[in-house]
């Protein structure tokens, strides 16, 4: 009883942001107040944890087999690419990684490895290539149950996750079973982690960071314990999950991250009584426990991605030469050789892979637009190998340092002349303009006896990403070659001459040298056999960061390329009010069709709850401002310290894609969401109970929850479960529905369902 | 602990601090005299002090010191804007070539003398004025303004590029003053205006025909307006505070109708506003009926006379330009019809079949149903159908009934079009079918693609659109009369409506409008609506000039938002890489200069690069005041006492004038979309400059009068060095650019090839 009067007198003047030092607990009560709580486990909420886990493994799983074709991920995937991207999905990158080939994405890997490792396990040799919508997953005999399981159980655990996450913030149990279900009853996070997708992972990963962090968070009166230091190292273990998963993973990092600094300005404040050398190690803590460790858990698994995947692949093509030659069999590796002078090379260029070629015929004096040409021999851009096609490589006289040897290597900068060899003549360019752009130079040749316009057929080599030393080699070098005189560029682009050029493609001067549009490189050395291998050269090893670095690049490049317009693409604004679903898949014998559509109940409440707390959170400033405090202490304190905490993870997880250029979906939101049923259950607790179980971090006073809290929460879970089953079939694709039905659960006209009753039909 | 006070700060400079300088009494209900007494900088106390109790000079030398001593605070400014307009104005005409945007706002200079309706990004006031100093040189709206030619020997453009360059001059004293009603000491604030003075990016842009001198003129007028009316504080409602604040709200009003860029400016004053009613809010000394009386007259002042300003400025453009001209196409065609040289007024007045028309979009910035031999790259790769705001004859099609009906046709009969009706539109130049089809759109891919198909004969029902009339502005009627009539044109068979809602089509749709058809039936969405402009019937006699007349609010609502979505409309071509595009990052740190014209030997050549001392200066100034907040602030966590609580509210103030004010210049470019240039730092230059000045005078206050006397010393004759070397970018550099190659700093600058 002692005991339990020290903690009443505790709570006396205690708020949780201020704790006031002169009332300092002696370790050994402490302690004793932990322990009693913990050997005090409360049966009924574990029973109710195990009813939820076990209604939410039941959602997910029902139906998972159904239908067994690839075609969902398959549709949905492949439009969420560029070009270069189509046909490639999750599926498909499991598949690479059991055969151990290279490929790119603009996702970090832990998902895509977690797939592989349940294939893997599976016993799935990775022989499907996911590749057309379609395919039929029993007739190709793939364990897409198995594969399916991974994330729909991950998706079934969030139930338990949010549940614990409540109980743990210190709300009574119907406040977290509130939460709870209305994450069990919400459709698109149903219909989301039933298939091969990241979200699951990455949201599942999210509530754990969350979960550890609360548990973390709660230990504050117990710093530098060993559970402290476990509850730390975990949130910075979960953190580095949700990155690896996804970048999204960057928002619950900015979450923990705001949180972590507010924690730490309130210890910094002289009333805490810490002193600075204690600071210190807070704060050396949290930098080990929050950045350090997600940091080197994120590098873990890309370092073990670059240990798996060591052969060329269909990722080769995005990755720079050097990142190439790291790779077994890769076509670079064994056929790229140093360019010498005098070496005879076909040159290609990189955007439109045609020839530089020529040809004794030559321009006519008088284009159609009257314009006049200097009646050189033609030079152009031709598809197909040629004989034409190849240029010898001459070192140009006066700018050649003869201490150099004969047949040296050609480097970055180097001054050269490009001799065709069919017509015996030296590449030239001049200031006449050219046949289809009057903006550009024409390009021509001169002979090569005759000296009297040399220095006009004088070019520089620029290698891409060059210096003085860096080496001219075929394939994988991308070069400018500019005009010594004039400063253009030798360029080509999609315009076929007329008749008199043979429809060849114009080869023209830009003006502008710099553009990316510029490069060439050399195809191939003739004489030298390109594709009988000079010699099996092992693959190049460099540094794990190296590597890394570059591909991070590229992710970041690419994934803020990804603009491309798509019928189901929907702005931010949309996503919270439910105005669009996404068709992932339909089937036209049965009227049957998965269209990701959130509960709009539950969605349509967690707006309504978040536009009620930020109007009790102003009220509250405002009404502060003048000197009234309309909430009790303690109340607001949970408010603002627990509310506001999800109340700012829903707004990192979602105001950050209204900055973004790249094209997004609706399940861009489903982070959020979980965040915002968070808010609505704070919201809940205060509009219905108005008290917490107080305070959290010790056993304390339980909150007073009465009968109509219990009416409301109850209410609001049926309507939200009866919602949840009339819009599912929409949800597993299964079973088909007559006009009628569509009709009738099409509530948005905007909700763009397949099979809409034609006009009559009704 | 281990940290000691980076300043010690005494009693007695905490109250220099608190009272400032130059004699502007912030605390003008403190004793006066204290205020007089301690007002200036301890280096001038005791001569301050003579001054109070003048003595007979004994020497010339001393005379002039006494002289200078009492009328200091007149004797700076008037040498600085003497300096301003020296250089401001020395070799102005030393180019006699259209430079760089000169052309655009030459051009829109001769509308305005013309009274030619044109269309441009930025609202009228700052083109207005060029106007008006084109119209006092004399010049009679004949040039073209081409880029790169000769002004000819009617055009006076001395006189012009000297009245804008007197906006850009006296940005020096308003500098001058700014500093001094911030409270900086004489030191800084002569720096400041140093800084102002010699940054060869202001000295440079304010020389020409552009928008530039004015809006940063616009700029430092509301800054100077904000802090002298925030140095009203304690007076409230006094005649001195009504001022200032009205004369914010001018500036506001002036800066936005220069530029939008001016709306950065105002966010500023904006944020100190609410800042200020927030404090007064939780006053609880203050009555409410009082506080009400503050937000009523900051409302009036700051919201409603920057908005009728800026709508003044819009209306003296409509009154201005009542001839018809080149940007008659972005307004509404009733608009149009208003214009002197229009022949709308000649369309038949109802529609008929074999009526030829052209068809505009009635959503803001809709432009004219089109159509060009060019096909779609993707989809059905059928003929495009866009929508223009040029006029051409692509923009004319055709009304034809049904292939069906078309058999009882009669040669001299007029049948008239009416609600309902079953039409089909011919395009006339390439004889193709308005055609829609289930593909979907190019850009808007939920709804689906509008398309030309097929000619007058050969066809299918895809072809076929209902015409259903909305409303008339005139009549109630079936028939559809041109101009005044809302139409929509519904798809037969999918039941979509014919949509333009300023979705740009890539390159090869030539980066016009794109046309689809929306699924929806949504008969409040204006995008869908569609009206006759141009209308030709040799069987139907002319309409007559009818009384079209349309509402301002509407052309100025339109206009405006047909000018938001062309400044969207420019982006970066991520194929081209544009030359004299630069990005954010660069400014800050001045990586890139931009050539204002050709680079030839025997061209003029300017140069448009920040006086490298001033950028650096005022960037780094940015990190250190971070960095001395931050540290700052965790020290009051610790409770220590750095500051007296006035002198730490001024330090607050001033940081966030300049930290904010630079803020708001600087991260809205970071964020947009559209191509971003060198001057669009400018603005946000000045507070870094402010800056620089206020963390130099912050860090010295403790410093002896010698000590701080050198330091500045130090900067000012680096600031003058530096501009010294670098003056012939902003003077004209009329010799070989090679002979500059010393000057090239940095490898990014591309001031030597």
């Amino acid at each position: 009883m002692s005991d339990q009067n020290q903690v009443r007198q505790r709570q006396i003047g205690y708020t949780e942001s201020e704790i006031p030092i002169q009332e300092e607990f002696d370790d050994r009560k402490k302690e004793a107040i932990f322990k009693k709580r913990e050997s005090n486990p409360d049966v009924v909420s574990r029973i109710i944890l195990a009813v939820l886990t076990l209604l939410s493994f039941v959602t997910r799983f029902y139906s998972i087999e159904y239908p067994a074709q690839v075609v969902y991920v398959a549709i949905f995937i492949s439009f969420n690419w560029s070009t270069s991207f189509d046909e490639v999905h999750f599926g498909k990158f499991a598949s690479y990684y059991l055969k151990r080939m290279y490929f790119f994405d603009v996702h970090p890997p832990l998902a895509k490895m977690m797939f592989a490792g349940m294939g893997y396990l599976l016993g799935y040799d990775g022989h499907f290539e996911f590749d057309n919508i379609g395919d039929d997953y029993i007739s190709n005999n793939i364990p897409y149950v198995g594969l399916r399981a991974l994330p729909a159980t991950l998706g079934a655990l969030f139930v338990p996750l949010m549940y614990m996450i409540m109980i743990e913030s210190g709300y009574p149990i119907i406040t977290a079973i509130f939460a709870a279900a209305l994450v069990l009853f919400d459709n698109a996070l149903i219909c989301q982690t039933q298939l091969i997708l990241l979200d699951s992972m990455l949201i599942f990963f999210m509530l754990c960071t969350f979960y550890s962090y609360v548990r973390f968070y709660k230990l504050r009166l117990r710093e530098f314990s060993n559970e402290w230091w476990i509850w730390l190292v975990t949130s910075g273990v979960s953190l580095g999950l949700t990155i690896s998963v996804k970048m999204v993973g960057l928002f619950t990092v900015m979450t923990i991250g705001v949180a972590v600094l507010i924690d730490l300005w309130n210890l910094l404040d002289i009333k805490r009584g810490l002193t600075m050398t204690q600071f210190r190690k807070h704060f050396a803590a949290r930098a080990i426990g929050l950045i350090v460790v997600p940091i080197s858990v994120y590098l873990f698994f890309f370092y073990i991605h670059f240990i798996i995947l060591n052969t060329s692949g269909p990722g080769d093509a995005f990755m720079s030469p050097a990142f190439q030659e790291t790779l077994r069999g890769n076509v670079m590796n064994l056929q790229s050789f140093e360019i010498r002078y005098n070496d005879t090379i076909t040159l290609k260029h990189k955007d439109t892979s045609v020839f530089l070629h020529s040809h004794v015929e030559h321009y006519p004096l008088r284009y159609e637009d009257g314009r006049i040409s200097s009646q050189g021999q033609q030079v152009t851009g031709y598809p197909h190998e040629d004989d034409n096609n190849q240029w010898r490589i001459k070192p140009a006289e006066n700018f050649f340092n003869t201490s150099r040897p004969e047949n040296d290597t050609i480097k970055h900068g180097d001054f050269i002349l490009l001799e065709h060899i069919k017509t015996n003549s030296h590449l030239l360019t001049h200031d006449v303009a050219s046949p289809l752009m009057p903006t550009n130079q024409e390009f021509t040749t001169f002979p090569a006896d005759d000296k009297s316009r040399y220095n006009e057929t004088v070019f520089q080599v620029y290698i891409h990403d060059g210096d003085s030393n860096t080496v001219w080699k075929t394939k994988s070098s991308f070069v400018r070659i500019i005009h010594y005189d004039t400063k253009v560029a030798l360029w080509t682009h999609d315009a076929a001459l007329p008749e008199w050029g043979f429809k060849q493609q114009e080869v023209n001067g830009n003006k502008n040298n710099i553009e990316k549009s510029n490069f060439w490189f050399a195809n191939e050395i003739i004489g030298k056999n390109v594709t009988e291998p000079s010699e099996q050269k092992e693959p190049r090893k460099i540094p794990f960061l190296l590597k890394y670095f570059e591909l991070q690049r590229l992710m970041i490049s690419h994934n803020s390329g990804l603009t491309k317009p798509h019928p189901y693409s929907s702005g931010p604004i949309n996503w919270p009010f439910l105005i669009r679903g996404i068709s992932f898949w339909t089937n036209n014998d049965d009227r049957e069709q998965i269209y990701l559509l959130g509960n709009p109940f539950n969605w349509w409440l967690t707006v309504a709850s978040m536009a009620v707390l930020v109007g009790v959170l102003l009220a509250d400033v405002i009404s502060r401002r003048r000197g009234i405090k309309p909430i009790s202490d303690p109340v607001r304190n949970r408010l603002y310290n627990s509310g506001c905490f999800f109340f700012l993870a829903w707004l990192f997880h979602y105001i950050p894609f209204y900055l973004m250029g790249r094209s997004l979906f609706l399940h861009h939101y489903l982070p959020a969401l979980v965040c915002s049923y968070m808010v609505a259950s704070v919201v809940f607790n205060f509009m219905f109970i108005n008290s917490v179980n107080y305070p959290i971090s010790i056993s304390g006073a339980g909150a007073v929850v009465d009968y109509i809290s219990f009416i409301v929460a109850i209410t609001i879970i049926c309507i939200s479960f009866g919602v949840y089953l009339y819009l599912s079939p929409l949800t597993y694709g299964t079973p088909g529905l007559d006009p009628s039905g569509i009709y009738n659960r099409r509530w948005l006209d905007t909700w763009d369902l397949h099979f809409q009753p034609k006009k009559g039909e009704i | 602990m281990p940290y000691d006070p980076i300043i010690l700060i005494t009693q007695d400079n905490v109250r220099i601090r608190i009272y400032g300088n130059g004699g502007n009494m912030v605390i003008t209900h403190t004793s006066t005299l204290q205020t007089q007494n301690e007002g200036y900088e301890p280096v001038d106390l005791d001569e301050n002090g003579k001054t109070q109790k003048p003595r007979l000079p004994s020497t010339k030398l001393q005379e002039i010191r006494a002289f200078y001593t009492e009328y200091y605070d007149i004797i700076h400014p008037l040498f600085f804007i003497f300096l301003s307009f020296w250089t401001r104005f020395y070799l102005i005409s030393l180019s006699d070539i259209v430079l760089w945007d000169e052309a655009h706002f030459g051009k829109f200079a001769s509308h305005y003398i013309k009274q030619e309706f044109y269309f441009d990004v930025h609202p009228p006031l700052g083109k207005m004025l060029i106007a008006l100093a084109a119209l006092l040189a004399g010049y009679d709206g004949t040039f073209d303004f081409t880029s790169g030619t000769k002004y000819p020997e009617n055009v006076n453009y001395t006189f012009m590029r000297m009245f804008l360059a007197s906006f850009g001059a006296w940005m020096v004293p308003l500098a001058y003053f700014t500093a001094i009603e911030l409270d900086f000491s004489q030191h800084a604030v002569i720096l400041v205006t140093l800084m102002v003075l010699l940054d060869t990016a202001y000295l440079c842009i304010s020389r020409f025909i552009l928008l530039d001198s004015m809006l940063l003129f616009f700029t430092f007028t509301t800054v100077f307006c904000m802090v002298k009316f925030h140095n009203q504080r304690y007076e409230s409602f006094s005649i001195d505070w009504w001022l200032w604040l009205i004369m914010t709200g001018v500036s506001i009003g002036c800066v936005s109708s220069i530029k939008w860029v001016g709306l950065f400016t105002t966010a500023l004053v904006g944020l100190y506003t609410i800042e200020d009613l927030w404090d007064k809010f939780g006053d609880l000394s203050i009555p409410k009926s009082i506080y009400l009386k503050h937000w009523i007259a900051r409302i009036i002042c700051l919201i409603i006379l920057p908005i009728l300003i800026y709508m003044l400025s819009f209306s003296i453009h409509f009154s201005i330009l009542i001839n018809s001209g080149p940007g008659d196409a972005q307004m509404s065609s009733l608009f149009q019809a208003g214009l002197i040289g229009n022949d709308f007024a000649e369309n038949p007045l109802e529609l008929a079949y074999g009526s030829k028309v052209t068809i505009k979009n009635m959503g803001y910035g809709g432009g004219l149903l089109h159509s060009h031999v060019q096909t779609y790259p993707g989809g059905s790769e059928q003929q495009q159908v866009t929508c223009y705001h040029h006029k051409d004859s692509n923009n004319e099609w055709i009304i034809e009934k049904q292939r069906e009906a078309q058999t009882n046709d009669n040669e001299t009969e007029v049948e008239f079009v009416v609600h309902k009706d079953t039409i089909r539109l011919l395009h006339v130049n390439t004889g193709r079918n308005l055609h829609s089809h289930q593909v979907a759109a190019p850009v808007t891919k939920s709804q689906w693609e509008v398309s030309g198909y097929g000619n007058d004969t050969l066809g299918d029902i895809n072809d076929y659109w209902v015409i259903e009339v909305i409303d008339d502005l005139y009549t109630k009627t079936d028939h559809i009369r041109s101009l005044t009539t809302r139409i929509r044109f519904r798809h037969k068979l999918l039941g979509c409506y014919l949509r333009a809602a300023n979705a740009i089509l890539p390159q090869w749709g030539f980066k016009q409008i794109e046309v689809s058809c929306d699924k929806y039936n949504n008969p409040g969405d204006s995008f869908t609506h569609w009206n006759i402009e141009r209308h030709w019937n040799d069987k139907l006699p002319n309409g007559g000039i009818s009384n079209y007349k349309s509402k301002f609010l509407h052309d100025f609502w339109h206009l405006n938002v047909a000018m938001y979505t062309t400044n969207n409309a420019l982006v970066p071509d991520p194929d081209k890489e544009d030359i004299l595009a630069s990005t954010p990052r660069q400014w800050p740190i001045v990586e890139v200069g931009l050539r204002m014209c050709s680079w030839a030997d025997d061209v003029v050549k300017f140069y448009l690069l920040g006086n490298p001392v001033v950028w650096w200066s005022g960037t780094a100034s940015l990190i250190i005041f971070t960095f001395a907040l931050l540290y700052y602030l965790i020290r009051r966590q610790r409770k220590y006492k750095d500051f007296a609580p006035a002198q730490w509210s001024h330090f607050l103030y001033v940081g966030k004038v300049c930290g904010i004010g630079w803020l708001l210049h600087y991260l809205p470019f970071c964020i947009m979309g559209r191509v971003t240039y060198l001057h669009h730092y400018f603005p946000a230059l000045y507070f870094s400059i402010l800056m620089a000045a206020f963390m130099l005078d912050h860090f010295t206050i403790s410093c002896k009068p010698i000590t701080k006397n050198i330091i500045f010393g130090v900067n000012y004759s680096l600031i003058i060095m530096v501009f010294w070397y670098f003056k012939d970018i902003a003077f004209g550099i009329n010799y070989p650019a090679s002979e500059l190659k010393s000057r090239k700093w940095l490898s990014t600058w591309n001031i030597v090839d």
